[in-house]
């Protein structure tokens, strides 16, 4: 049985299991995080994220909560955040933007005349 | 358009130059060719859709004529985006989003009543 | 009066919605917008207290640190972070990587910049890349907003964020239009306001105000004519500052002649 009958905004359904698919969900992140460099800054940010929140799962069986400890809307909300950032690791594996800047600006170009 | 003619942008202020769509003229050479043939071709279909009072080889030149207006352009970034603004017009043609009198104004010059130049002519005609 | 007070309530029951929000409580410190970061320094509203902005020394640091945080995150892409003295944040980065960036901000947990509130142009001449694009985001969740900027110029094309954010395809359409930027891949590229067979593009900087041609209705020929503009009086300069407000930090007001100086035997006269 759900904890509640609606999540009150159109075209996202209630979940009958989120801290479950929350916790696949974040240790994927961890995975696909872990193929960057350990000294890239996103990694490093995501893994502490991923990180707390999987150990907030296991602490705080009590959905509601677990809601009010993030603040980050209800738990439905938090799964599409957490499955774009899921894609976003993802994209940046292929992208590498934790390498040095391509190309520097023209001489002036941010300079207002 | 004006201002892409006669100036190539970028080469002075050491900006790097990135092609638009073609890598080198042979190949924006091509696209120029292949739309001035799609506008050959559908020179039939405007005259009958707009009522042009106009013959199919009269409306021919003028296409042609707009054409060589830019033959001088060299750049191959700009050439891409006369050919880019080329196609936008003839789709705006042939879904018929323009109306008679957009086609018509291609053949306004011809027509247009001369306005006098002199300072007399200037002094009689004003209103 | 009904107004004020729905709109205090709405600030009070934010205010206890950001109270309840932690992001991370351990101690790692991040650099990041949180919904906390604000409920500490905030005095809470009450009937009598209306509800009060934080401070702007406050939101400055925040900002920074969040600007920081994107450009650590995204070396590879990121020239410059600034703020602007209204506190607004502003990301400047290379033309060939937009849609890495703007889809960080719109993934990431720790900025969901998901709402595409503008997009524009800025034609500056003298600068070596002449248009200056600028993305404005929203993101709901931490109520915040960004800007992020990118150049280009009249042969460069840039790539368009339409798949990113869908609503972006009539601005970029209106920024083609207007300033005759070409964006790749855009679904549907053409004019939107200029009428058809409009030749030009009206907002840039060497566009004449006037225009080329004017549209009248003439009475002899019963019909819409078009002429070539002609002004019966050259154009004149007129040495003035700036009509315009421009940027305060920009703003350099010329320094005017002092008047003449009348001498004292005209003055007796």
């Amino acid at each position: 049985m759900a904890s509640k009958m609606t999540t009150g905004l159109v075209g996202l359904a209630v979940e009958a299991y989120p801290q479950k698919k929350l916790k696949i969900l974040y240790e994927n992140i961890l995975k696909t995080v872990s193929a960057m460099p350990s000294s890239a800054v996103y990694r490093k940010y995501t893994e502490t994220l991923a990180s707390q929140r999987l150990k907030d799962i296991k602490e705080t069986p009590d959905l509601v909560q677990l809601e009010e400890k993030w603040g980050a809307g209800q738990l439905e909300e938090v799964i599409e955040q957490a499955k774009s950032e899921l894609t976003l690791a993802r994209k940046m594996n292929k992208w590498k933007p934790w390498e040095p800047l391509v190309t520097a600006p023209p001489p002036g170009q941010w300079d207002w005349p | 358009m004006s201002s892409l003619v006669g100036r190539s942008v970028g080469s002075l202020k050491n900006v790097p130059i990135k092609p638009i769509m073609s890598a080198n003229p042979t190949e924006a050479r091509r696209r120029v060719l292949t739309l001035y043939k799609q506008w050959y071709r559908a020179v039939p279909k405007i005259i009958t859709t707009f009522k042009l009072p106009y013959t199919k080889e009269r409306l021919q030149n003028r296409i042609r004529e707009e054409f060589l207006k830019n033959s001088h352009i060299r750049d191959v970034r700009a050439i891409d985006m006369l050919v880019i603004k080329g196609e936008m017009d003839l789709q705006e043609t042939l879904l018929k989003w323009k109306q008679e009198c957009h086609m018509k104004e291609l053949f306004q010059h011809e027509t247009a009543i001369r306005q006098p130049t002199d300072f007399l002519g200037k002094f009689f005609s004003q209103k | 009066m009904f107004l004020v007070r729905s709109c205090t309530r709405l600030a009070r029951s934010r205010a206890s919605y950001c109270a309840q929000s932690h992001l991370l409580k351990d101690g790692t410190k991040l650099n990041s917008f949180s919904k906390s970061d604000y409920s500490s320094d905030v005095t809470p509203p009450t009937d009598q207290i209306p509800a009060v902005r934080a401070s702007s020394s406050i939101v400055r640091q925040k900002l920074l640190e969040f600007g920081d945080y994107v450009a650590e995150c995204l070396p590879k892409y990121v020239q410059q972070v600034q703020l602007t003295y209204t506190n607004e944040l502003e990301v400047m980065i290379d033309p060939e990587y937009i849609i890495p960036v703007i889809t960080f901000l719109r993934d990431n947990t720790l900025c969901q910049f998901t709402n595409l509130s503008d997009l524009t142009a800025v034609d500056v001449p003298t600068r070596p890349c002449r248009f200056e694009i600028v993305y404005n985001f929203l993101s709901i969740p931490y109520n915040q907003r960004i800007r992020v900027k990118t150049y280009t110029n009249e042969l460069t094309a840039l790539d368009s964020i339409c798949e990113v954010h869908p609503g972006a395809n009539w601005y970029e359409r209106e920024v083609w239009d207007m300033y005759g930027v070409f964006f790749r891949n855009h679904p549907d590229l053409r004019r939107i306001l200029t009428d058809y067979g409009f030749d030009g593009h009206p907002f840039r900087k060497d566009f004449p105000l006037t225009g080329y041609y004017e549209i009248r209705f003439d009475d002899e020929q019963q019909r819409i004519v078009r002429d070539p503009v002609e002004l019966a009086q050259e154009f004149r300069k007129f040495d003035l500052s700036s009509p315009w407000e421009v940027f305060p930090n920009y703003r350099q007001t010329p320094e005017l002649p002092s008047p003449p100086e009348v001498s004292s035997e005209e003055e007796k006269k």
